[in-house]
């Protein structure tokens, strides 16, 4: 059963070292880019060592990755706008891109709208059980851990513990949702995020299920036929030693995802519950209210990955929205949500640039979840499903509504 | 190679991070910086398109110099001979230099030495004049500093929010992101604003819309109240101030129905915000030019920083009087001495300090008595060195601005792009600007931080820094110059101004979201909170001060029947040099507007769009008619952001007499339809 599932480690010293787990990921995407599989990789990298401020960068050369080894739960950067918007959608190379889910189902999701290439990009998924605001941490570290945040030279989240490892080797443990009730821990997206094991990408990679390898190793799930020839190239050419995983460790893996998968509900019902204790127009005066702040800086639509067009109709000299009005009319917010709320990945971007603090991504995942439970479309998953709004019936048009009084706004 | 690079952005003073995307030298876009500490990765819409002013197609690129009326291109080394040549026949007191807030401190710091050394004059004034010298004014005598004495993060840990004359939803989303983050842990705020604008609608809970210029009134009232209701902080007031008997004299023989027909605010409405702001555990106060713009600035801040001392509201994190700066460096090139009467680090002119400095500097005979105020300097300085600013359109009464600076034996004008100033100018100075050049800038809340240079400037622009020491070593004062870059400068302004010598590059470069001065030490943290054991005064107390009413100078008549007031909108930045070349931001609002309250305007036949004329005793603009409830009856507001509907061809010229402020806040105005 387990022909697409490796336990792997790198067969080289530095990566090895540099890695977290065996630094297979690494390897792998040194021989893709040594054989020439790909003309460069698109990770993350801490911006002068700085944990705090990880930035997507473009690494053409095998050495060049070794900088890259290594997890930052602290930053959260845009990659799949860094590929969209600076590498010109992959149109011009053939690129890896490591990413966390959000990331990768962000990538599919534009993939779709033809703003990233499809045969160009190869998708190395990496297991992810969320990530934190660098402003958040720093100051949990400080008050919660009474560390120097400078002094962390590790984060780990794991059965609903962070984990935090000093310069001088000392590890410090706190629970997680404790921290999250006072406010600290991961960004409100994450909490509620559902997908820890990337299977919508080529290979998903992390360490569930190798944790009680002797030596430091990685699980590799191997997803698609891309994955696949890029993983038995690897293992030909030496760069990873491979094994098969044991039945406890493919068991292991799944009740912890499955821990996290209902870790994810709690906070979802919890999160949700304020809109579905509110009337219709309760609801819509709650957000009303919210989009009352908006001062109009166009950072959540420059940031979500399903904005995706070039000539965008919300542009002030497009005249659809009146121009220079702060609040804005009320139908950029709605635009923006009604273009994008089909498809929403949560990768909670929009919510993270937001000046104002508008609840975006509450939003958005909220909306998707009953627009999800209506279309059975989830976003980001299959490269060959469409949005909703591009496949919608007349049938569907006549479902109700499920968030907003659409006649008393056509009436406007 | 496509990196992203830190930097902050160059508008307001809240001091925002951002990256910039770099490739081949070449800015290509920019991206949310999520780990500085003030914005967490939001911008607002300035901040959302922070670089395009860099690359308009009008861009000064090289030296310039009068011929028979026109321009023609010039060489570095023949534009500062020519200077130089000029200004060596300048008397000191015939010389006039005008720095601004868009300088680096290194350049703000060589400018006011170049004036005083090398020109032996302290006519070196700043923009800072025209927004916050009430402020310096008014809050010395009473607490001993004009400046911000918290840090603007723990402005969210208040529970009452008292805005007055500060429209910051517009002017400081940022500070507004924290006032926000205080609603939601159930503070209260207070805007005072004779204007209902976006932060009164969408951010107060309490609105005390006065007549315009009517601030001590509300603020003498609001005062009157608290003591009445025995809400004033008597363990505060002994402990950390003086002067409360005479306040309570005073203030005894008020009568509030009195002041309730001046200000125009219900008693009530009045009550409800006093009992408030008074019964608050942290009272935060911000105050902006609504306060400060007017003949009276100094005296309405006295008043406002003394409501703060009643009440205890002060020298704790969140509380405080808070001055909001407009411009990136609108703290440091102040804390430079940019100031006709400061030398840097706010020592006062004397010649005990002209001694000082004099041995810093290692020169004889510094100017010890103040130089001229702005808008004297524009008046009586035959030779006129303007850096970076723009007198033609933020100056008050612009048309009389122009006839005075038509007649300058010498206007020299070192900017980024043609401005109006610069068009009038004989001898124009190409500027590097923002990421061309590395420098420090000291934002809102003292807060130091660094830019790195990033792209190279264009053509021959050079850094002011670079200028300033040419142009003095053409002058034959190479010695007491001579830097070769901007660090060599910002080390002889640790040693020169104590509250920065713990800061270096080093420590910026590695603090994301700078260092608050006062830094005594290399050690130092820094300082997020002024005033916690005393004040700044000699005695170290809060000087508790009494301020009469006085009406604005120039109020409706028959002639004029309208008051005009002036400020700004979101999606500009002052005079419009660099947001209006920001196509983004021009596209929201691209040319100037007047906002009329509907009843007035069907009195005056006006519907919206119509283009209007209004009219002073000064001069008269066209712009296009707004009517909206933004403005309450009787009042005109017009933003100053647009040269085809200069604002300031319509203000009024008076001086508040303390400091030399312009009113900019209330004139007499009279409005038709443009026929």
């Amino acid at each position: 059963m387990s022909e697409n599932m490796y336990i792997a480690r790198s067969s080289h010293k530095d990566a090895l070292e540099r890695g977290e787990y065996g630094g297979a990921v690494t390897s792998i995407l040194q021989c893709a880019l040594e054989t020439g599989k790909i003309d460069g990789v698109v990770t993350v990298k801490a911006k002068n060592d700085n944990r705090y401020t990880g930035v997507p960068v473009l690494i053409t050369t095998p050495e060049q990755l070794l900088e890259t080894a290594g997890s930052l739960h602290c930053s959260t950067p845009n990659i799949s706008r860094f590929v969209k918007e600076y590498l010109d959608g992959a149109s011009t190379m053939k690129l890896a891109v490591v990413g966390k889910p959000c990331d990768i189902r962000a990538i599919i999701e534009l993939q779709k709208r033809e703003r990233i290439d499809v045969d160009n990009v190869i998708l190395i998924g990496l297991n992810c059980t969320g990530t934190m605001s660098p402003t958040t941490a720093k100051r949990m570290f400080t008050e919660e851990f009474e560390v120097d945040p400078d002094s962390i030279v590790k984060e780990d989240i794991d059965e609903g513990m962070l984990t935090i490892v000093l310069k001088d080797g000392t590890k410090k443990s706190r629970d997680l949702t404790e921290l999250e009730e006072r406010g600290y821990g991961r960004r409100e997206n994450c909490r509620r995020c559902d997908i820890n094991i990337p299977r919508m990408a080529d290979l998903a990679c992390g360490k569930w299920g190798a944790e009680d390898e002797e030596k430091k190793s990685t699980f590799i799930e191997i997803c698609s036929e891309k994955g696949k020839n890029l993983i038995d190239e690897t293992i030909k050419k030496g760069f990873i030693e491979v094994k098969e995983p044991r039945e406890e460790s493919l068991q292991r893996r799944k009740k912890k995802d499955e821990a996290e998968v209902e870790r994810a509900e709690k906070w979802k019902t919890r999160d949700f519950k304020i809109f579905q204790e509110l009337n219709q127009s309760e609801r819509l005066n709650y957000w009303i209210s919210e989009f009352n702040k908006c001062i109009k800086c166009y950072g959540c639509r420059d940031a979500c990955p399903i904005c995706h067009c070039k000539e965008c109709i919300l542009e002030a000299k497009r005249g659809f929205v009146d121009k220079g009005e702060v609040p804005p009319d009320i139908m950029f917010p709605l635009t923006r949500l009604s273009h994008v709320a089909d498809s929403c990945v949560n990768c909670g971007q929009c919510q993270d640039v937001c000046p104002m603090e508008l609840p975006l991504s509450l939003l958005c995942s909220f909306l998707n979840r009953e627009l999800t439970e209506i279309f059975q479309y989830t976003p980001g998953i299959d490269i060959e499903e469409r949005p909703p709004l591009t496949t919608t019936t007349e049938g569907e048009l006549q479902i109700q509504d499920t968030f907003l009084d659409i006649s008393s706004l056509t009436e406007k | 190679m496509i990196e992203y690079e830190p930097t902050i952005c160059p508008y307001c003073s809240c001091g925002c991070g951002m990256y910039l995307v770099i490739k081949d030298g070449e800015i290509i876009g920019q991206e949310p910086l999520k780990e500085h500490p003030v914005n967490e990765g939001g911008n607002c819409p300035k901040g959302k398109n922070a670089y395009q002013f860099l690359y308009a197609e009008d861009r000064l690129k090289t030296p310039l110099v009068r011929k028979n009326g026109s321009f023609k291109e010039a060489t570095w080394e023949e534009a500062l001979n020519l200077v130089a040549a000029k200004l060596k026949k300048a008397q000191p007191n015939e010389f006039g230099l005008l720095a601004s807030g868009k300088n680096t401190n290194e350049g703000a710091y060589v400018l006011q030495k170049f004036a005083r050394v090398v020109m032996g004059t302290n006519n070196v004034e700043y923009c800072g004049r025209l927004c916050h010298s009430p402020t310096a004014a008014g809050l010395g005598p009473t607490v001993g500093s004009g400046v911000m004495p918290i840090s603007q993060l723990d402005i969210e840990n208040a529970d009452c929010i008292f805005l007055v004359g500060i429209n910051c939803k517009e002017t400081f989303p940022m500070i507004t992101k924290r006032i926000l983050r205080a609603k939601k842990k159930g503070a209260k705020v207070i805007v005072v604003d004779p204007r209902n604008t976006v932060t009164a609608k969408n951010v107060g809970d309490i609105h005390l819309q006065l007549q315009p210029g009517t601030d001590v009134a509300v603020l003498n009232s609001m005062m009157l109240i608290i003591l009445e209701e025995g809400l004033e902080d008597d363990e505060f007031l002994q402990s950390r101030t003086t002067g409360i008997e005479e306040l309570k004299n005073y203030l005894s023989s008020l009568d509030l129905k009195e002041m309730e027909r001046i200000c125009g605010v219900e008693l009530e409405e009045i009550k409800k915000a006093a009992i408030m702001f008074a019964e608050a555990e942290t009272g935060c106060t911000l105050f902006n030019q609504g306060l400060n713009q007017h003949s009276t600035g100094s005296d309405n801040v006295k008043a406002l920083a003394t409501l703060a001392l009643l009440t205890g509201q002060y020298g704790r994190p969140g509380t405080g009087p808070s001055p909001t700066r407009g411009q990136i460096n609108g703290e440091g090139t102040g804390d430079m001495g940019c100031l006709n009467v400061f030398y840097p680090g706010f020592k006062r002119v004397s010649e005990e300090v002209a001694k000082e400095f004099g041995g810093l500097w290692g020169v004889d005979n510094l100017p010890s008595e103040p130089g001229y105020p702005y808008t004297v300097m524009l008046q009586k300085a035959e030779y006129l060195y303007i850096v970076g600013t723009n007198p033609m359109m933020a100056a008050p009464d612009v048309n009389s601005v122009e006839k005075l600076l038509k007649d300058k034996e010498l206007l020299v004008v070192q900017d980024i792009y043609p401005t109006e100033v610069a068009n009038m100018a004989d001898v124009v100075l190409p500027a590097a600007t923002w990421v061309e050049r590395e420098g420090t800038h000291t934002y809102v809340d003292r807060r130091v931080q660094k830019i790195t240079k990033l792209v190279e400037s264009p053509g021959k622009a050079r850094p002011d820094w670079w200028i300033v020491n040419e142009l003095a070593e053409k002058m034959g004062y190479k010695e007491y110059f001579g830097y070769t870059c901007a660090k060599d400068i910002f080390e002889e302004i640790r040693r020169c101004i104590p509250q920065y010598k713990g800061i270096t590059y080093k420590r910026l470069e590695e603090t994301v979201g700078g260092i608050q001065w006062p830094c005594p030490a290399e050690n130092h943290p820094g300082t997020p909170t002024f005033f916690t054991e005393k004040f700044n005064t000699p005695d170290g107390l809060g000087h508790l001060q009494v301020v009469d009413y006085k009406p604005p100078a120039e109020l409706p008549d028959e002639e004029y029947s309208y008051v005009l007031t002036t400020g700004r909108s979101i999606f500009h930045y002052h005079t419009g040099t660099m947001t209006r070349r920001t196509p983004k931001l021009n596209d929201e609002v691209s040319s100037g507007f007047c906002q009329m309250n509907p009843k007035d305007a069907a009195a005056e036949k006006i519907r919206n769009g119509n283009m209007i004329i209004l009219k002073t005793r000064r001069g008269s603009i066209e712009a296009e008619a707004r009517v909206t409830d933004e403005v309450p009856e009787g009042l005109v507001f017009v933003p100053f952001h647009f040269t085809e509907s200069c604002a300031n061809k319509l203000t009024n010229p008076v001086l508040d007499p303390a400091c030399g402020m312009p009113e900019f806040k209330v004139c007499a105005v009279n409005v038709e339809v443009k026929k």
